[in-house]
Formats: C-alpha cells, sequence, structure tokens
C-alpha cells in the first residue's frame, strides 16, 4: 500500500471512568473510500471527533504525510487538509450557494467588499469538480438535503481537503440521490482525496469503500483493512465480535387466536404513510423493521396521537377509536411509546429519577383538587425500578447524572410503571451496553408472556430476529411485506432485505423495460 | 459506562457513600440560592441597621415590607411563565388592566368590592389565556408575542379608560393598605406569603404544577408522556395574569387608587422587579425548574436594598443603577455556581 | 402567476411597499391634507428619527438577540448631548462626538457582556437598561436639559428642500451604511451568518464572540444618534427620550420581515416598516381616532406580522420533498 495520507497511531480517548478508545489505528491512503464501521458506543464518534480536531487524545498520535500533527481546534483540522461532511447541516440557511463555499475565504478580510461575481465564479469552479449544475446565486435554503451535501462537500474542497469525513451522508437520501452521491465520490477518489465514510448500512459499504475500520467497544477490531474477500457476514462477525447468533430461546407460542390489542387498517397520516395495515395481538411482539428514514418512528408518533391519521381506522382491543394526543392514548387506550431520541422526547434530564418515571401516573395518582404526593408515586414507581435494576444513588438523582443505560431502563420504566396494554419500543438498544441490552431483551419477552402487545421498532437486525413473533417491513412510508420469524438469522435478514430491495429497485426496472 | 454504577447498590447506597451524600446535601444546600440570600439579606439587614437611622424603626419596616409584597408577587407572576421556558412582558400592562377593571366595576358598575376584586382577577385570567393561546397556536416565542400584547392591552385600557384614574374606591382598600398588624407587618405581606404557599404547594403536591414543570423542561419528552402541553403553557399564562393582577390590586390597596401609570409606560416599570425576584432566587431561565422561595427572598433583598440605599441617601435614580448591576452579578454568581455544582455533577 | 412576479412577491421589501403605497392612496384620498407639505414633513421627521431607533434593534435581529436597552443607551447618549452642551458649554459637534461615543461604549460593555459570560442577552440588556437609564436619571435629576445649542434646533426644524428635513440627513446616510454592512461587507455578513447558523460560522472562520461586540457596537451607536437627533428634533434634552422606543424598534424590523432568530434581516423592508408605522400613526390623529390606539395598532402589527413571517418561514422549509418530514 502506498504512504498514507493520514494515520492515527495508537490513539486512547479517556472520559472519566471511561476509555472511550484505547489504542485505535486508522490509515488513510490516497484516492481510497475508507469505511468506519462500529455498533453504537463502540467509539467511532469519539475516533471522528479526534480526527476533526474537536478531541484531543489523550495518547497515540496522528500523522499527516507521515509527520506529527497536533489539532487544537476543527479549525486547525480544516487548515491542514482534514474536511469533515456532518449529519447536521453546517451550512448557513439564507446565504447563497456561493458565498457558503467561499465563506471561509471572505471572513479573513472583514471590510474588503465582497465581489459577488468573483466569488460565485470561484464557486462554481469547485461545483464543476463535483459536476454539480448549481446556481450559486440560490440560497441554500432552497435546495433539497442532497443538494446541501454536496455543496458542503464542494465547501470542504474549496479548502483544499485532501482528506474528507462523511458522518452518515446517505441518512436522508433517497435511492437515487446516493446514487448521485457516490458518483461523486468515486469521482473524488480517482482525483486522489481519502474519503473517510461513516454509515450503518452495510450494503452501501459494500458497494463502494475499497477500505475498512471497525471499531468494537473502544478498541480495533480490524485496522485499514481492504474490503476485498469481506462478506458481510465478516463485517458483522467484526463489529459484534461474532457472528450474528441469536439467543437459544423456547420458541414462543402466541395462539393467532389472541385477542387483537391494536389494528390499523389501510391508515394514512400527513407524514405520507399510506395503506397502512397493521396488527399486533396480545401477547405478541410485532418487529417493524425498515431503513432509516422509511417511516416506522413518524407511524408510532400517529398511533400516539401526536399526528392523528387522516384516513383508515385504528382499533384498540377490537374498537375502532380515534386517539387525538398522547394523553388519551396512554390515559384511555393503555399505549405507551419509548422514544429513540432518549434525550430529546424519552426523558427530562434536568428532572429526578422519581419524576422520570412517575410523570405517566400523576394523572391517575392525583387525588381531589389534583392533590399528588411523592410517596403514592414512589409506591408505584419502585417497583419497577428495581426490576429493572436502575442503579442511582437515590431516586432523587437527575436523570441527567446517571449512564445512558440507566437512563434507558428508566424511559422503559416509566411506561411499565403506567401499566400499559401496548407499548410501542422505537430502537430501544441505542447507546446501551450488551449487558444491558441483553436484559431489556429478556424483559421485553417476560412483558409479552404477560399479555401485553408490543410493537418493536428497531434497525438492529440480530435484535429484531431476536425478539420479534413476526416482522413487518417497511420502506418509503408503506409496509412492503410481512415474515413470520423463523429465527433463523440468515434466510431471516435475506428475506427482509429482499422485501426491502424488491420495492426500491422496482422504479428502476420499470425505468429499464 | 461509568464507574459508579457499579460500585453503588441499586436505590440503595452503602454506609460510606450515604455519609458522602450527606455532605454533598449540605454542601448544596449551602450553594443554594435560598441560603445565598437568606445571608445577603442579614448581612445587609445587619450593615443599614448599623449604617442608617431609622432602618429597624417600625415605620420603615412597615412600609419595607409592603413594597417587598408587591414585588413579590411581580416575581411570582413572571415566575410562574419562566417556567415554560418563555417570559411575560405583559405582567405590567396585565396588571394595570385588572387594576383599573376592578376600579370600573365598582366606581362604574357599582358592584361590592370582593365581586369587583374578583372581576378585575378573572380579566388578568383571560388576558393571560390570550397570551398563552396565541403563543401556543402561533408557535412564536413568547417574548415577541408578549411584547405586541403588552402594547395592546395597555392601549386599549388607555383607550377605554381615557386614562383616568378610578380614586373614590370604598375604604376597604386603603385600610387594607394602611393596616397594621404587630406594629409592623403589613398584611398585604401576608397575602404574598399565603400566595407562595399556594404556589409551593402547587408545584410540590399536584399533578398540575408537576405538569408544568415537566412540561417546562422539555416540551417534547412530556408531550410524549401523555401531558397535554399545550394546556398546560395556556394555564401557565393564566396564572400568570391572576397573579400580575393580584400585584396590581396590592397596588392599589396600597396607594388607594387605581392609576393607568402605576407601572409605566406599557407597565414596563415591572419588568425590572418581575425578572430579578426568579433570577436572583435561582428559577431556570430556560425552564422547568424553580423556586418560590428563592422568589420571595430575592424581592426581599430588592426591597431591602432599595429602602436601605435610600436611607443612606444614595439619592432615588441611582437605585435603578444598583438594581441593574444587582441582577448583573447575580447571573454571574448563579452562572459561576452552577458550572462549579455541574463539574462536581452535583446538579 | 409568472415567475418575475412571484420572485418580486418573494422579497422581504414587496409586501411592505404595497401596503405603504395603498396607505398613501387610501389616506390621502379620504383626507387631501395627509398630502399637504406640512403634514409630510412631520411624517418625515417621525420616520427620521425611528428609522435610526429601528436599525439600532435590527442589527442585533440579525445575530439572532435583543436589546431592551435601545431606548436606555438613546436616552443616555440624548441627555449628555444637550447635558454637555448646557453644563460644560461643548460645541454642539464636540458633545455629539462624545454623546455617540458613550452609546458605542455601553453598546460594546452589552456586547462583551454577553459573548463573555454566554448569559442570554434578554437578561444582559434588561439588566443593563436599568443600569444606563439610572445613570440617565442620576445625571438630569429627572429634570431636561434646555441648553441646546442654536445650530442645533436650527439642523431640528429646517428643511433641505421642499418638506424635506435636515434631519432626514443623517438617517438616509446611515440606512446607505447599514445596507452596504449588511449586503457587501464580509463583516455584515458574519453578523448574519452567527445570527443564521453559529456553529457553522464558527467553523468557517468567524470569530462569533467579536460578531457579536461588534453587532451590539453598532447597535449602541446607532441608538445614540436617534438619542441625538431626537434632542434636535425636540430642542431639548428630554430624560425621558427611549422610554418608548422598545415596542417600535421591534415593530419595524418584524414588519421588514426580520427572522426573530437571526440570519435574515432586510434594511430597505425595515425603512418601510418604520414608515408603516409611522403612516398609520399620522393616520390615527388626522382621523381624530384616539392617540392611545396607536399603543393597540403597533402590537396588532407586530403580531400580525411576525404571524406572516412565520407562515412564510414554513413555507420556505417545505421544500420539495415531503411537507411534514
Amino acid at each position: 500500500m502506498s504512504e498514507p495520507v493520514f494515520e492515527a497511531r495508537r490513539v486512547s480517548k479517556f472520559f472519566p471512568g471511561v476509555k472511550a478508545l484505547q489504542e485505535v489505528s486508522i490509515r488513510l491512503a490516497a484516492g481510497s473510500i475508507h469505511a468506519l464501521l462500529g455498533e453504537n458506543g463502540a467509539g467511532k464518534s469519539t475516533l471522528i471527533k479526534i480526527i476533526t480536531g474537536v478531541y484531543r487524545p489523550d495518547e497515540g498520535e496522528l500523522l499527516l504525510d507521515g509527520r506529527p500533527i497536533a489539532l487544537g481546534s476543527p479549525r486547525e483540522a480544516m487548515a491542514a487538509g482534514i474536511g469533515v461532511v456532518h449529519q447536521e447541516r453546517n451550512l448557513i440557511p439564507r446565504f447563497s450557494v456561493g458565498e457558503n463555499i467561499m465563506l471561509e475565504h471572505l471572513a479573513t478580510q472583514l471590510l474588503r467588499p465582497i465581489d459577488y461575481a468573483s466569488v460565485n465564479a470561484a464557486a462554481t469552479k469547485w461545483l464543476d469538480v463535483l459536476g454539480l449544475h448549481l446556481d450559486p446565486a440560490l440560497p441554500v435554503s432552497r435546495l433539497s438535503v442532497a443538494k446541501m451535501q454536496m455543496v458542503e462537500i464542494a465547501k470542504a474542497l474549496s479548502l483544499r481537503s485532501r482528506v474528507l469525513l462523511l458522518d452518515e451522508p446517505t441518512a436522508s437520501l433517497t435511492p437515487h440521490e446516493t446514487e448521485t452521491l457516490f458518483g461523486l465520490l468515486q469521482k473524488l477518489r480517482h482525483d486522489g482525496v481519502s474519503i473517510i465514510f461513516v454509515s450503518h448500512k452495510l450494503e452501501e459499504v459494500q458497494e463502494i469503500c475499497d477500505q475498512v475500520t471497525v471499531l468494537r467497544d473502544g478498541r480495533n477490531a480490524c485496522d485499514s483493512r481492504s474490503m476485498a474477500g469481506l462478506g458481510r457476514q465478516n463485517i458483522v462477525q467484526l463489529m459484534i465480535g461474532r457472528s450474528e447468533q441469536i439467543p437459544d430461546w423456547a420458541a414462543r407460542h402466541t395462539a393467532s387466536s389472541a385477542a387483537m390489542a391494536i389494528e390499523l387498517k389501510g391508515v394514512a397520516t400527513p407524514f405520507g404513510h399510506s395503506n397502512i395495515d397493521l396488527a399486533v395481538r396480545r401477547g405478541e411482539i410485532v418487529g417493524l423493521y425498515g431503513l432509516v428514514g422509511s417511516g416506522r418512528t413518524e407511524l408510532a408518533k400517529s398511533i400516539m396521537g401526536l399526528v392523528p391519521p387522516t384516513a383508515g381506522t385504528l382499533s384498540v382491543d377490537g374498537r375502532p377509536v380515534a386517539i387525538r394526543d398522547v394523553a388519551e392514548a396512554l390515559h384511555t387506550h393503555r399505549i405507551g411509546y419509548v422514544s429513540e431520541d432518549r434525550k430529546g422526547e424519552g426523558l427530562i434530564l434536568i428532572h429526578s429519577v422519581l419524576d422520570n418515571a412517575g410523570i405517566t401516573l400523576w394523572r391517575r395518582l392525583a387525588r381531589r383538587a389534583g392533590l399528588l404526593f411523592d410517596s403514592a408515586v414512589r409506591r408505584d414507581a419502585e417497583p419497577f425500578l428495581r426490576k429493572l435494576e436502575v442503579r442511582t444513588p437515590s431516586l432523587s438523582q437527575l436523570v441527567g447524572n446517571l449512564s445512558g443505560g440507566n437512563q434507558q431502563k428508566i424511559s422503559v420504566a416509566k411506561w411499565l410503571a403506567a401499566g400499559v396494554r401496548v407499548l410501542i419500543v422505537d430502537e430501544p438498544s441505542v447507546g446501551i451496553d450488551i449487558k444491558t441490552k441483553a436484559y431489556l431483551h429478556e424483559l421485553l419477552r417476560e412483558l409479552a408472556e404477560g399479555g401485553t402487545a408490543i410493537l418493536l421498532i428497531t434497525s438492529d437486525m440480530p435484535e429484531m430476529i431476536t425478539l420479534a413473533d413476526r416482522i413487518v417491513i417497511m420502506n418509503d412510508y408503506r409496509i412492503v411485506g410481512e415474515l413470520d420469524n423463523s429465527r433463523d438469522y440468515v434466510p431471516m435478514s435475506e428475506g427482509i432485505m429482499n422485501l426491502i430491495h424488491a420495492i426500491a429497485d422496482a422504479p428502476a426496472a420499470e425505468a429499464a423495460q | 459506562m461509568r464507574p459508579d454504577d457499579s460500585s453503588a447498590a441499586v436505590l440503595a447506597p452503602a454506609v460510606p457513600e450515604l455519609q458522602a451524600l450527606k455532605r454533598q446535601q449540605v454542601l448544596r444546600l449551602l450553594l443554594s440560592n435560598e441560603f445565598g440570600l437568606l445571608v445577603l439579606i442579614l448581612v445587609f439587614g445587619v450593615a443599614f441597621a448599623l449604617l442608617t437611622t431609622g432602618f429597624l424603626s417600625a415605620f420603615n419596616q412597615f412600609t419595607l415590607n409592603r413594597t417587598a409584597a408587591i414585588n413579590i408577587v411581580i416575581g411570582y407572576s413572571m415566575m410562574t411563565v419562566i417556567v415554560t421556558g418563555g417570559l411575560n412582558l405583559a405582567v405590567g400592562a396585565i396588571g394595570v388592566c385588572a387594576a383599573m377593571f376592578c376600579g370600573w366595576l365598582i366606581e362604574g358598575l357599582g358592584l361590592p368590592w370582593p365581586a369587583a376584586v374578583l372581576g378585575g382577577l378573572g380579566l388578568g385570567a383571560s388576558l393571560g389565556f390570550l397570551n398563552g393561546w396565541v403563543v401556543v397556536r402561533s408557535g412564536l416565542h413568547s417574548f415577541i408575542v408578549t411584547l405586541a400584547s403588552m402594547s395592546i392591552f395597555f392601549g386599549m385600557m388607555l383607550f377605554i379608560t381615557r386614562a383616568a384614574s378610578f380614586r373614590a374606591l370604598p375604604p376597604a382598600f386603603a385600610e387594607f393598605g394602611r393596616m397594621k398588624l404587630v406594629g409592623t407587618v403589613s398584611p398585604l405581606m401576608l397575602v404574598a406569603i399565603a400566595v407562595g404557599g399556594l404556589l409551593v404547594a402547587m408545584y410540590r403536591f399536584t399533578a398540575l404544577g408537576r405538569e408544568m414543570l415537566a412540561a417546562g423542561a422539555k416540551p417534547e419528552a412530556a408531550l410524549l408522556s401523555g401531558v397535554r402541553v399545550g394546556r398546560i403553557f395556556i394555564l401557565c399564562h393564566m396564572l400568570s395574569g391572576v397573579l400580575a393582577g393580584i400585584a396590581a390590586l396590592l397596588l392599589v390597596a396600597r396607594t388607594g387608587a387605581a392609576i393607568p401609570s402605576m407601572a409605566g409606560q406599557l407597565g414596563q416599570d415591572w419588568l425590572l422587579p418581575a425578572f430579578l425576584g426568579p433570577v436572583l432566587g435561582g428559577t431556570l431561565l430556560s425552564g422547568g425548574r424553580v423556586s418560590v422561595v428563592g422568589t420571595f427572598l430575592g424581592a426581599v433583598l430588592v426591597a431591602m436594598l432599595t429602602n436601605g440605599l435610600l436611607l443612606l441617601k444614595v439619592g432615588e435614580f441611582w437605585v435603578q443603577t444598583c438594581l441593574g448591576l444587582l441582577l448583573l452579578v447575580a447571573v454571574l454568581l448563579d452562572k459561576a455556581r452552577r458550572s462549579y455544582l455541574a463539574r462536581r455533577r452535583m446538579l | 402567476m409568472t415567475a418575475g412576479l412571484r420572485s418580486y412577491l418573494e422579497t422581504d421589501w414587496f409586501g411592505p411597499l404595497a401596503i405603504t403605497a395603498l396607505a398613501v392612496a387610501v389616506i390621502g384620498g379620504l383626507n387631501p391634507s395627509f398630502l399637504s407639505p406640512f403634514n409630510i414633513q412631520v411624517l418625515l421627521l417621525a420616520i427620521a428619527v425611528n428609522t435610526l431607533i429601528a436599525l439600532s434593534q435590527m442589527i442585533i435581529i440579525a445575530v439572532g438577540q435583543m436589546n431592551l436597552a435601545v431606548g436606555a443607551i438613546g436616552g443616555l447618549a440624548a441627555v449628555c448631548f444637550a447635558g454637555l452642551m448646557q453644563v460644560w458649554g461643548l460645541p454642539p459637534v464636540a458633545a455629539a462626538v462624545a454623546a455617540l461615543a458613550i452609546g458605542l461604549a455601553a453598546g460594546i460593555l452589552n456586547g462583551i457582556f454577553i459573548a463573555v459570560t454566554e448569559i442570554s442577552a434578554f437578561v444582559i440588556t434588561l439588566a443593563s437598561l436599568s443600569v444606563y437609564k439610572g445613570i440617565n436619571l442620576g445625571i438630569t435629576r429627572a429634570q431636561p436639559f434646555y441648553g441646546v445649542a442654536d445650530s442645533v434646533k436650527a439642523f431640528g426644524n429646517t428643511t433641505v428642500f421642499g418638506p424635506v428635513p435636515w434631519l432626514m440627513v443623517p438617517t438616509l446616510v446611515v440606512v446607505g451604511l447599514i445596507w452596504y454592512l449588511l449586503n457587501r461587507l464580509p463583516l455584515g455578513r458574519s453578523i448574519l451568518a452567527v445570527g443564521g447558523n453559529s456553529h457553522a460560522a464558527e467553523l468557517s472562520g468567524i470569530s462569533v464572540s467579536s460578531t457579536l461586540i461588534t453587532a451590539h457596537a453598532i447597535s449602541g451607536l446607532l441608538a445614540a444618534l436617534a438619542g441625538v437627533v431626537l434632542v434636535a428634533r425636540l430642542q431639548i434634552g428630554q430624560p425621558t427620550i427611549g422610554d418608548d422606543w422598545l415596542i417600535l424598534s421591534f415593530a419595524a424590523p418584524v414588519i421588514g420581515g426580520a427572522v426573530l432568530s437571526g440570519g435574515h434581516v432586510s434594511t430597505s423592508a425595515t425603512v418601510l416598516g418604520v414608515a408603516i408605522v409611522a403612516i398609520i400613526t399620522q393616520a390615527l390623529v388626522l382621523f381624530r381616532i384616539d392617540p392611545f390606539f396607536v399603543q393597540v395598532v403597533l402590537g396588532g402589527l407586530i403580531l400580525w406580522a411576525v404571524g406572516v413571517n412565520r407562515w412564510r418561514e414554513v413555507r420556505l422549509r417545505q421544500g420539495p420533498r415531503r411537507a411534514l418530514r
């Protein structure tokens, strides 16, 4: 392999009580697309922050062209030629495409008047490099997400970036836009740029990357090896440290005669769902699988009454109902939703453990004149906190001070305490460790045994195959198929992916005819 | 994962940790706004008693706690909206409107004063409802909505009353304002204490109060936990309106008349006391955390400083400058305190 | 609808301009004295001062904050201007320069406090409002300064030509400069960039804290200029100058389409916003509608304008893709 452009050599990063990275290395060759993979919590984002100058490594060194460098800030990283395209857009929305691309150059001379003609000409040069035909005078707020991303890439290139880091670039792109992006990345690779590609979608990684670094538990599971000869299973094995094995649990018998807990027929929502049919029986775990952006979370929020459906019927316990808000979903129909966004929607970090676990109980426990006492809340909520083994110095500890795993336990506990009969669980194991995850899985099964109907939303295929009785597949806001779970990983995962891709490919096939 | 996870037992800390916990609690108490305010009140109280003549006189104490009482309730009024992470610039305007309406009910309609007082508070609640409704429905920030509504409410009030005062109020008002209990305590102060007690009870011991705090701290999370956030926010604004009305009626009791200019142009004169109390008291401006006692003590400190500085003959005009500086110092100290506690993970 | 017309409709100034034209036409039609030279002069005098007040707030809105102390700074500069002439007998130009310097310093202090402490601009400027106002009252003891130089008085009540007062001159110069700053100079673009997305601006090499301080400095300077100009117009240094600026300072930029979260303001549309407010105020006087009603109209205008802005914002964000996603 040629001399690496950029190299991180045995870098470590410690946070109070946490070893986020331990002796991790990555070598980036010129003219390559390098995949950076790892499960949530494996240390990917810490490594990204070290490469882009947000954090300084506690041990180890960074080398550019073989010479050690110190990156004290994101600005220094950019100056050194390391460009980043983050998930959150880093553009000034009301500024033009050209001005956004050239902002860096303009900001150096605060009092020299801007000549927009030459700014646009210079920006056009970089847009041309990418083969993009965009009017540089257009405000970026008028662009699609995909185009904004391209503008960010052009901006990074204008700073003569030789290393370009793309963090989940395809998360909000359509398949067609993804293809355009990949074409562009291949062009850049041809021009000698070294690209780091961070993605959850292994299909994409296999399609476009030529090298790969996998992190697991803050260490290298593999360091900058060639993608050649690596199959999907090998990559997964590297990521989770074993091949995807499904715990050998006794098969569950969910009588197909069990009563319907919740049923959707022909439901459409303002989000863009149409003709959704979905049913969960008492004691059944139904998985809802789909790629990021396929509309699963939005469907859950619609069921909860946050944005009520516009068509179709929603039945709870066999009776058609109209749920107008979450309070009604919870208090009248006993439906609960564990949000995927724990910090944003699941918990109130500045409030105590007890207040978070008890929030769903307040209305029920309030006595005459709305009086409510902590003792009552504690009596009803504490058993569930104990059951879930929440570790906290006291119930008055602020949730924000607890670890991610404990926070997740609390966000589940509050729904258990509420005694819901239908529980929608959205990405339950994001950011929690393997032990807690396994525990959570057992708990969800136990709940189902007790008669709770569970709708499980997860992008984690092993989790899905571990838990679900049936798997419903959603793509682009539609249900595209349903499979009974055989708990046999390879055929199940292939079956699911085939269902998703059959739909995604259909328009292309039609065009070909 | 954090190291304390493995050492701390489930919900029941071991003995040495319990001691550490106690030490932390003591430290947290010592660093709390309420404790700091108490110390400051004592320090300044002693200083003014030594440096001025008449600070401790029964008459001065009476005026002091009468002024403080009004500022305390103004502070509560702002606090109940700060809980939502918003603010209410219209407290002064709503207060004056409520007081003027009460005056009109008595002089214009000849209602007995208790009914008129209820009517005034009802108007305060209605104006608060309008604010809350517009904020919730439009999704606009409460700053701009209440900025506009303070102008509208105040303008309407002037338009309707022709800027004329109501001075022929029943003697009950003025008597209430002049009444002295135990020589020094004004009943206005008792009202402020009683209202504070009710607010403490509401935030601690009712589902409604809890929901207000939860909705203010993180509306998205509260919404997904079954709290009707919009309704709660509107209630917060209504409560603020009622409290603004109470503050204005206390002011009427003190001056013996309902005057359109009692809170300055557009009611702007109330803004500083309205923020001083809650901010000194440690109410979180981003919402979700509230200190009724802190607001109370903050307002008392402000009233005391004003009174003491006047007795020191600083000149009434410079007092405003001092209060502005006090607000600056207070937010700086509060920031330092919070970052200290956050570093030690004690917040 | 043709593409040309649509692009006009999407500008910030088109709506306010249409309303201004309509208001002038309707009010002038109903009451021809509205278009009398005297009335136009009164109107222009109000616009001259109020534009400076509005721009002082607009520059802070551009950076995504608010400045409650605009009136207090203006008032302080006004009494200093008049006081320096009366008490120390300074020549008007020197007094004006000193007053502007005080405004600049007051703005810089606001900016430093906000940038360094990262406490919300609302609280800081509320505190400084009270400090500056207190200093004003402490200096004046709430009594006006009458010793304004004759040259200043003449500047305040003579016209350049026709009904155009001399006071319009500094205002027009400032409008031009602010437009140039925000549209052509990187300094002004930095202010808008920080207001639009401060994280992205920082990553592009813009110093957020010095940009904030600059914006507050400009705001303080403009508020002081408004105060000085108002002394010329009123012919005395009133300590109450600035007390009623708050609502107006927000109304005009918001009518001009300013986004309160920052990053987007329009100088020309803000001037039109000032004109609309002035015309409506004048019309209320002309039609003998209660002057107290002005406050109601101002508040209503703000609500209406932020409502329209929000609607435009939402429409802008609904790009080619699904609406609610």
